[in-house]
């Protein structure tokens, strides 16, 4: 065994003792294994939690050659105690669409990561990169080497840059997706690498791609532009399965819940009362849906997957400006485009984004995201900006404005009125 | 009307060193106002150039990236120190 030193870290051994296994045991033996890194950083953990404050500093000019993301600069604010940690960058790998990896990319990747950085990784970031924890600034380029030449993967996105895609598991494995999740996504990671790898923009912008409404990877909440799957047409209904669910044959939620007992089905309570809009009733025995009522919540979908599918005119319904509380709290993305098929080369989807980039990229504040922008310049002016049809889907909360502003150029005549003739109709 | 590369790059390289003695990092909006007429995107393609040509460099906080000229402000040895080797 390789000599480590292990600092003494009562409070942190604190949370070992649940019941949940601990990232602290995790690190611990990794350190034991000849990591002094990890055993360094839970001595500065340690410090941080007798001092109550965090003793990193994060940032810098560090980064790869022609990149301008994909590595976080991070150092200790007490290297004297913690020399491993001196320097501690991560790297965020751009994660294969829908996280598909084999064992010996895994074991790969890990055997590098081993050799050039502090073996931590964690698997994935919120934006769903791989995340590589700890390396000093000298093998930042050697590890993109490898990453680049051997692995075949590329950075990820960092900064005020277009942040890696993600997209949920798609047609891969769902039969509810609407959309080739995966091959928009690495359509987009291709399209934009510019803006990916070079900062473009006044801060961070997402795009996330799920399959169906059911949005398994929350694009409506997290990402500046969600492209969620939808379809056009009716519900797929097949009568002889809902019988079925009803008779107790086919379980309700594909078997989900089922350690309790619930009762028998029932279609009216389960189903029918919490469509939110009410679209659903029983003829006899027969299941119908007022198709043009339906706002797409997936929940019969989800509780008799084998009665219900989506339609088969499918494509995407595009929201923007999800983004989490930083500045006037956290935003779900607002719809602009109700449908819009999502076929290669995706043209029409990628006119909208560059319509959007240049609004963003001449009027947003540094640090402002495309959400706030809405907030700050109005939903019309996005709307304006977008060239988009104004549609009563984008409202937002029904009356809680009574005014309508119109530009000048939309009124007849404009603003300018002939003072004498109005007063010969209306008294002062 | 395109905007010459290489103009576009002396007018930001020159507007970014006036200010960095100022201040050392600067977003890509400030750099915006090297050339009023030039397009966000004509910008940050001279600029990210110019980073490639090693005139100007990158600062990321990992939130937000900014951009600095070379000499100018703490370098990142003065602020972090130098790894032992």
């Amino acid at each position: 065994m390789a000599d480590v030193k292990k600092h003494d870290t009562p409070k942190v051994d604190e949370l070992k003792s649940g019941p949940w296994p601990s990232f602290v045991d995790d690190i611990e033996q990794k350190g034991l294994s000849g990591k002094q890194a990890c055993l360094d950083l839970l001595g500065q953990l340690e410090l941080s939690y007798t001092h109550k404050e965090t003793h990193w500093k994060h940032g810098g000019i560090v980064g790869v050659f022609g990149y301008g993301g994909g590595v976080i600069g991070r150092y200790s604010d007490a290297p004297e105690k913690f020399p491993a940690v001196a320097h501690f960058h991560t790297i965020r790998v751009n994660q294969p669409a829908s996280k598909f990896y084999n064992t010996a990319y895994l074991r790969k990747l890990c055997d590098m990561w081993d050799h050039r950085g502090s073996g931590m990784t964690n698997l994935h970031g919120s934006t769903g990169d791989m995340v590589l924890l700890g390396t000093t600034t000298d093998q930042l380029e050697p590890v993109f080497y490898d990453l680049t030449h051997q692995m075949g993967v590329d950075l990820g996105g960092s900064g005020s840059n277009l942040r890696t895609p993600s997209c949920c598991i798609g047609k891969a494995r769902c039969e509810w997706s609407c959309l080739d999740t995966q091959a928009i996504c690495y359509d987009l990671t291709q399209t934009y690498q510019d803006e990916l790898h070079r900062p473009a923009f006044p801060y961070k912008f997402k795009f996330k791609v799920s399959g169906c409404p059911n949005d398994c990877v929350a694009a409506i909440a997290r990402s500046c532009c969600s492209i969620i799957g939808t379809w056009k047409d009716d519900i797929r209904i097949d009568q002889e399965a809902v019988k079925a669910y009803i008779g107790g044959e086919l379980k309700p939620n594909g078997g989900s819940h089922s350690d309790r007992d619930w009762g028998p089905f029932d279609i009216q309570k389960e189903v029918i009362d919490l469509c939110p809009t009410k679209c659903m009733w029983m003829e006899g025995d027969e299941l119908k849906i007022d198709n043009r009522e339906c706002t797409r919540c997936m929940h019969c979908i989800n509780v008799m997957p084998d009665a219900l599918r989506p339609g088969t005119d499918t494509g995407a319904t595009i929201l923007v400006g999800a983004k989490a509380p930083i500045l006037e709290g956290a935003q779900m993305s607002t719809l602009a485009i109700p449908f819009i098929r999502m076929e290669p080369p995706y043209d029409e989807f990628k006119e909208f984004v560059d319509k959007i980039w240049d609004w963003w990229m001449e009027e947003g504040k540094n640090r402002e995201r495309f959400g706030e922008l809405i907030q700050r310049q109005s939903l019309q002016e996005f709307i304006r900006r977008a060239e988009l049809k104004p549609i009563p889907q984008m409202v937002k909360e029904p009356r809680s404005n009574p005014y309508v502003f119109w530009s000048e150029d939309e009124v007849e005549g404009g603003w300018k009125r002939d003072i004498k003739e109005f007063r010969a109709r209306h008294a002062a | 009307m395109a905007v010459d590369m290489e103009e576009l790059k002396q007018k930001i390289l020159e507007f970014a060193t006036k200010k960095a003695k100022h201040k050392s990092k600067m977003y890509i909006k400030d750099l915006y106002k090297a050339d009023p007429n030039a397009k966000p995107r004509e910008v940050k393609k001279a600029a990210n150039q110019l980073v490639q040509e090693g005139k100007l460099e990158f600062f990321s906080s990992g939130s937000t990236t900014m951009y600095g000229v070379p000499g100018f402000g703490k370098s990142e040895e003065d602020q972090f120190g130098k790894l032992e080797e």
